[in-house]
């Protein structure tokens, strides 16, 4: 158990060695920041932002007040929601095709290490690596809510970040899989992207079908278990459901890898 | 300390090897020589643990590799054909990261380490990215990530493959330096490599072992004693003559005798098994008054040994070449 434990803090380590001295991942944090303050300072602050709606509710005498950063906080995350989708496959498409195409597979592979480890660890570091992404963003936020009155409860902004790192673990997790089928980082990215926004809208394709298989279906909608928790409810289906493709992402890319070993490379 | 027996590996229809059994003592090098395609990667990752065999069994420090499979990945050292390294780690945290999945525990990691980059002679070039080595350095390196957990087992596959001539001979002797301690299996296609590094040799060609020997012996018992090639101012049937009463002399040929002046002829003196009878030709032809223009003896080296088994396996088979 112990050396378990250690085999996957060993590929975590290196893994995030791997990111903090990679230009790729600095160019994918670089454009991620970049367009995330973008849309931050555009839903805040923008011609149509939740200030100037708000504004303009107060000044049309709406009795309804505009809860600002509730409503900011949909937007912003909604918003990360779809960065996310487009950035993830980035990050994981090279986690095993590198691996296959420097050989280092086979370092891997015939080390006392189980591919369970290896797989868990290189999640973990990628998971790493976007909360290092996302903490700059983090304090926008904060200094954004510090500014609102009344306080904001803390529940609802932390349920909502919650979704983001989940989705963001499943979305690595299933590009992970998808990784450790080929060699070349630009298909794993293709097909990751492909597998992603399918499953990011298959609730639209679950309402075509109808049915209890549309239901059942709709179930498995990133999208729809990401506006759950973005909205601040802490729904146990949609974290059992995020839980579940992190885990299939795991189980799938440590099963492929004991193929591989049967197949002629 | 390895024992490999009726090992076959199939893929898909095409079988990779078949029936390849060798055993290797420990603080042995074994040469594993085969013509490129002849299955020495295969049997090399079937032994690493990398590939499962289709049939037969491979032990390592008597575990079995399938089995057994993490034990036995334990045991052994690895450096596939390319060797398996992160250009963006520096050399000594590479060799850590290596240390830490091989199982070295904490504590005697930081010697490990040091240990190999000395044993490789990369002490200097620790702090160095591995993107920043030139070939032959990260070759070192691969044979340091084999080393660091003082595996008693090392499999190296192609280790000199791609190495300037300096290089390779740093690389042998690197191996050489290795032996005793550790028990190495060397793959390569290169002969002299073999006879220079290795005390046993496993020929393998078209997924069968050919022959296993060490380099001596399999030069002997192909050899079946020397050949001498003399250029002289007799003909074969006046040589003959003279030399037929030499103790030790076998065949007298003559060879086509071209590029030679007029009134040279080339001949060529085979030895009985286990003779060296050169002296006492040169001797009887001296007394006899046949000039000598040249007298030169054959060795058989390991190429020819390699030629002679490889193509005798392919009529065999009634492959062509």
């Amino acid at each position: 158990m112990l050396t378990i434990f250690s085999n996957v803090v060993a590929i975590y380590r290196k893994e995030l060695q791997g990111y903090f001295a990679s230009p790729l991942a600095y160019a994918i944090a670089g454009v991620f920041w970049l367009l995330a303050g973008f849309f931050f300072a555009a839903l805040l602050l923008g011609p149509t932002g939740i200030i100037a709606q708000a504004a303009f509710n107060d000044q049309t005498g709406n009795p309804i007040p505009i809860d600002v950063p509730y409503q900011f906080q949909q937007f912003f995350l909604g918003v990360m929601g779809n960065l996310v989708l487009f950035i993830m496959p980035m990050l994981s498409m090279g986690l095993y095709s590198e691996e296959r195409k420097r050989g280092t597979l086979e370092l891997l592979a015939t080390s006392p290490i189980t591919n369970w480890a290896v797989a868990t660890g290189k999640l973990l570091g990628s998971v790493t690596f976007f909360i290092t992404m996302v903490l700059p963003l983090l304090l926008y936020e904060i200094y954004a809510m510090s500014a609102a009155e009344p306080p904001v409860q803390l529940g609802v902004p932390l349920v909502g970040h919650l979704g983001v790192i989940l989705l963001a673990a499943s979305v690595l997790s299933l590009g992970m899989f998808i990784s450790s089928l080929t060699d070349s980082t630009l298909l794993a990215a293709v097909f990751t992207f492909g597998l992603i926004l399918f499953l990011w809208v298959i609730d639209l394709i679950a309402q075509g079908v109808g049915g209890n298989v549309g239901e059942a279906l709709g179930h498995l909608s990133l999208l729809k278990n990401y506006s759950t928790l973005v909205k601040g409810v802490l729904d146990s289906g949609s974290i059992i459901l995020f839980a579940s493709y992190i885990f299939v992402g795991i189980f799938l890319t440590a099963q492929s890898i004991e193929t591989l070993r049967f197949q002629r490379s | 300390m390895i024992e490999v027996e009726h090992l076959s590996k199939v893929y898909g229809s095409t079988s990779a090897i078949q029936d390849v059994t060798f055993s290797v003592k420990p603080g042995e090098i074994m040469g594993f020589l085969g013509p490129n395609g002849a299955g020495k990667t295969t049997t090399m990752r079937i032994l690493a643990g990398y590939l499962p065999a289709s049939g037969g069994s491979a032990k390592v420090a008597g575990y079995d590799v399938h089995e057994k499979s993490l034990e036995v990945r334990r045991w052994i050292g690895y450096l596939p054909e390319m060797p398996p390294l992160y250009p963006e780690m520096t050399v000594e945290s590479f060799l850590y990261f290596v240390a830490r999945i091989k199982g070295v525990p904490r504590k005697n990691r930081r010697d490990r380490v040091n240990h190999s980059l000395d044993r490789c002679q990369i002490a200097d070039k620790r702090k160095l990215l591995i993107r920043k080595l030139s070939k032959g350095y990260r070759q070192r390196v691969g044979i340091a990530q084999a080393i660091v957990h003082d595996p008693p087992v090392i499999i190296l596959d192609e280790p000199t493959v791609g190495l300037d001539p300096r290089q390779i001979i740093e690389v042998r002797n690197l191996i050489k330096s290795l032996a005793g301690d550790h028990t190495i299996i060397l793959s390569t296609h290169i002969l002299p490599e073999v006879s220079m590094t290795c005390s046993r040799v496993t020929i393998i060609n078209n997924g069968r072992v050919v022959a296993t020997d060490s380099p001596e012996n399999l030069m002997a018992q192909l050899a079946g004693g020397s050949e001498y090639e003399l250029e002289l101012d007799k003909d074969v049937t006046a040589v003959k003559q003279i030399l037929e009463v030499v103790p030790g002399v076998g065949q007298i040929l003559s060879l086509p005798a071209e590029n030679v002046g007029a009134n040279r002829y080339l001949i060529q003196v085979k030895s009985e098994a286990g003779t060296e009878p050169g002296r006492e030709i040169a001797a009887a032809l001296v007394r006899s008054g046949v000039g000598i223009y040249e007298m030169r003896r054959d060795r058989v080296n390991l190429e020819q040994v390699f030629l002679e088994l490889t193509t005798v396996e392919d009529t065999e088979q009634g492959v062509a070449v």
